[in-house]
């Protein structure tokens, strides 16, 4: 039997109830409304109480066909890169407005496929070029939606 | 209309400059998309919702429908010669495929698998074309209960049919319904979960649950596996050409694995990945050579290669008939649709029969394309498995961010982007499914109003819910579908 998976399944089970109480305490927050038969905060409760019953089948559990599963084991190096990743999204996603998508996206493709171990300067340095400009032109010319220009002036 | 006339707008439609033109961008990109191992229709076609945004309606469903099938069809290809599924329904593909590759002969897997393919979604589109228009006339009676029955028992059978844990595939189910909740209710006008925050009164996007908890949940995997590129140099994929001893083998599970998978992909819940499973393991049982299966039998390919590709047009039925998708794949295509501007479901045949009517023929059309331009291109296509990974992950990454941002132009839809790529990343990583999760999102709004509904005319009368035979035999359905997973586990324990 896989230990760590149960227990992670556990802790699992244990977080959705929080998520459930949680939830339900902001149902029976909810104004009511007195001109329907069935107010916005029936399917919610419902919803809630579910959550919980399911979390608690969970908890208790033994299905033999989990213990087969394989635990997945994410290496200390894996979480790294992908915090790395995660952090330049974040960036991203906060330059986007302010620099504008085709610099930010030159920069991200570059740097995000240098972080991944690829050492191709040149194809990189192409690439993060080439795509954010034409997905510009696409976008801005061709499909009518404009993305943000950002410091560039056209 | 009748079916030759609503077919001849369809060939209208289909046989447009426009529509060729989008019919074989939507199966080029489905088929090289779908070959990426890890990637599938799902990311797919979500990754193409931006760019059908403000397309004409009938055009931007023929491009996605070609999208999903291509995904399909291209999932095999590297299932045969990586034994690197791009999609769950080519699993089974790579169990005869792939040792027959390794014999040197997957030029011929390829062709097998392709004519496999072209028959099944044939077959089942002219079923497709027969049997929604009948439904859409049943639906057409339906009120809301019967509809609240329907989705009940899509959302239950998708959860019991799902990979692995029934209860994990409901609790997604849960969280997806959940999720829906959040925004102004569309009844009484509360806002709900918000927080106060106004970037969520209008609840959220389709599009990033679909993106995060797929797409970028499935690149995560992709950064972790980015340097098991398992191309062998350049391969050599032998003749494409196919004996007569082949097609005669090939035959008989052409014949049975067409309507059996278009069956299967009509029900809610089974789909491809299920279709493809049952018609090996049915093949392989009933087959006087079991013991060649596995070892690169043909008609252990063909059984599974013909059941997928009919199950995708079989899973047209209830989407386009009824306008309750039966799986998370066409969970995604009815997002498109109502992004779209389109309802699908019964009214759909009055009022957009040429929607229907271009998406079947169009079908057939982007069949024929698969087919022909594919088969001898496969071994050019095929190198787009050689693009080095890292720089694949970072277009995917930075597409999903702006196909978000050309939707909603929002900063914050991005940062819940990011939060729900996490959401669908802990998923995969504690083997939850996310198909029920992104199904409840898209059905729970619905089911919550006709529930509502139907409360309201009854005045708040339970009793309602039971009083249609037609979803009295709706819920049993559901509850049966719920009870034979268990079933199914007790039975293996005995054995």
């Amino acid at each position: 039997m896989n230990r760590v998976l149960k227990s992670a399944e556990r802790k699992i089970s244990i977080i959705f109830i929080l998520l459930a109480i949680g939830y339900l305490i902001l149902s029976y927050q909810l104004p009511p409304y007195p001109f329907v038969p069935v107010d916005s905060d029936f399917v919610p409760k419902v919803l809630g109480f579910l959550l919980i019953a399911l979390s608690i089948i969970l908890f208790f559990n033994s299905n033999p066909k989990e213990q087969e599963e394989k635990k997945s084991n994410i290496s200390r190096q894996d979480l790294r890169i992908l915090l790395f990743v995660t952090a330049l999204i974040i960036l991203y996603i906060s330059l986007l407005e302010i620099i504008g998508f085709v610099i930010v996206s030159m920069l991200f493709i570059f740097s995000c496929s240098w972080m991944l171990g690829y050492k191709n300067f040149k194809v990189n340095a192409i690439v993060s070029l080439l795509f954010p400009v034409t997905l510009f032109y696409i976008f801005n010319y061709l499909l009518q939606i404009n993305l943000p220009s950002g410091i560039l002036p056209f | 209309m009748n079916t030759l006339e609503g077919l001849w707008q369809g060939f209208q439609v289909a046989f447009s400059l426009e529509g060729i033109f989008f019919v074989f961008i939507g199966v080029t990109i489905g088929t090289l998309i779908g070959m990426l191992p890890g990637l599938g229709p799902i990311t797919a076609i979500a990754i193409m919702i931006p760019m059908v945004y403000g397309m004409d309606p009938t055009i931007a469903m023929v491009l996605m429908a070609g999208v999903y099938y291509g995904a399909v069809f291209g999932g095999s290809t590297s299932s045969i010669l990586l034994n690197a599924p791009g999609v769950s329904g080519t699993v089974a593909t790579s169990f005869d495929g792939y040792p027959m590759a390794q014999q040197g002969k997957a030029g011929k897997a390829l062709a097998i698998a392709a004519i496999a393919s072209f028959t099944g979604g044939t077959v089942s589109i002219i079923l497709l074309m027969l049997f929604a228009p009948t439904l859409a006339q049943v639906a057409v009676s339906f009120g809301p209960v019967e509809y609240f029955a329907l989705m009940f028992m899509g959302l239950v059978a998708i959860s019991s049919l799902s990979d692995g844990s029934a209860i994990k595939a409901l609790i997604s189910g849960v969280l997806g319904f959940m999720a829906v909740t959040i925004g102004i209710d569309a009844q009484t006008g509360t806002p709900r979960f918000t927080f106060g925050n106004s970037n969520l009164l209008e609840g959220v996007d389709f599009l990033v649950v679909a993106l995060g908890l797929f797409a970028l949940a499935e690149v995560a995997f992709l950064i972790k596996n980015r340097n098991n590129i398992g191309v062998d140099k350049t391969q050599n994929i032998g003749s494409l050409k196919l004996t007569k001893q082949d097609f005669k083998e090939m035959t008989g599970p052409l014949l049975r694995h067409s309507p059996l998978g278009f069956i299967l992909g009509v029900l809610p819940g089974a789909g491809a990945t299920i279709a493809s499973f049952i018609s090996y393991m049915t093949e392989k049982r009933f087959s006087k050579k079991p013991e060649e299966f596995g070892k690169g039998s043909v008609k252990g390919l063909t059984a599974p290669e013909t059941s997928n590709n009919a199950a995708t047009s079989g899973a047209f039925v209830p989407l386009l008939s009824l306008g309750i998708p039966g799986s998370g794949t066409t969970a995604i295509m009815l997002g498109a649709l109502l992004v779209l501007g389109i309802n699908p479901g019964p009214l759909l045949f009055q009022d957009h029969p040429e929607v229907f009517w271009g998406v079947v023929a169009s079908m057939y059309v982007g069949n024929v394309f698969l087919l022909v331009l594919n088969l001898p291109l496969i071994p050019y296509i095929a190198k787009i498995l050689k693009i080095p990974r890292p720089l694949l992950i970072s277009l995917i990454i930075m597409f999903c961010m702006i196909g978000v941002y050309s939707i909603s132009f929002n900063i914050f839809d991005l940062y819940l982007l990011l939060a729900f790529g996490l959401v669908g990343y802990l998923f995969r990583l504690f083997a939850f499914p996310a198909p029920p999760f992104i199904l409840a999102f898209i059905l729970g709004g619905m089911m919550e109003q006709s529930l509502r509904q139907a409360l309201t005319i009854s005045n708040g009368d339970f009793m309602i819910l039971v009083e249609s035979p037609i979803a009295i035999g709706l819920f049993i359905l559901s509850f049966l579908s719920f009870a034979f997973p268990f079933i199914k586990t007790r039975k293996i324990q005995k054995v």
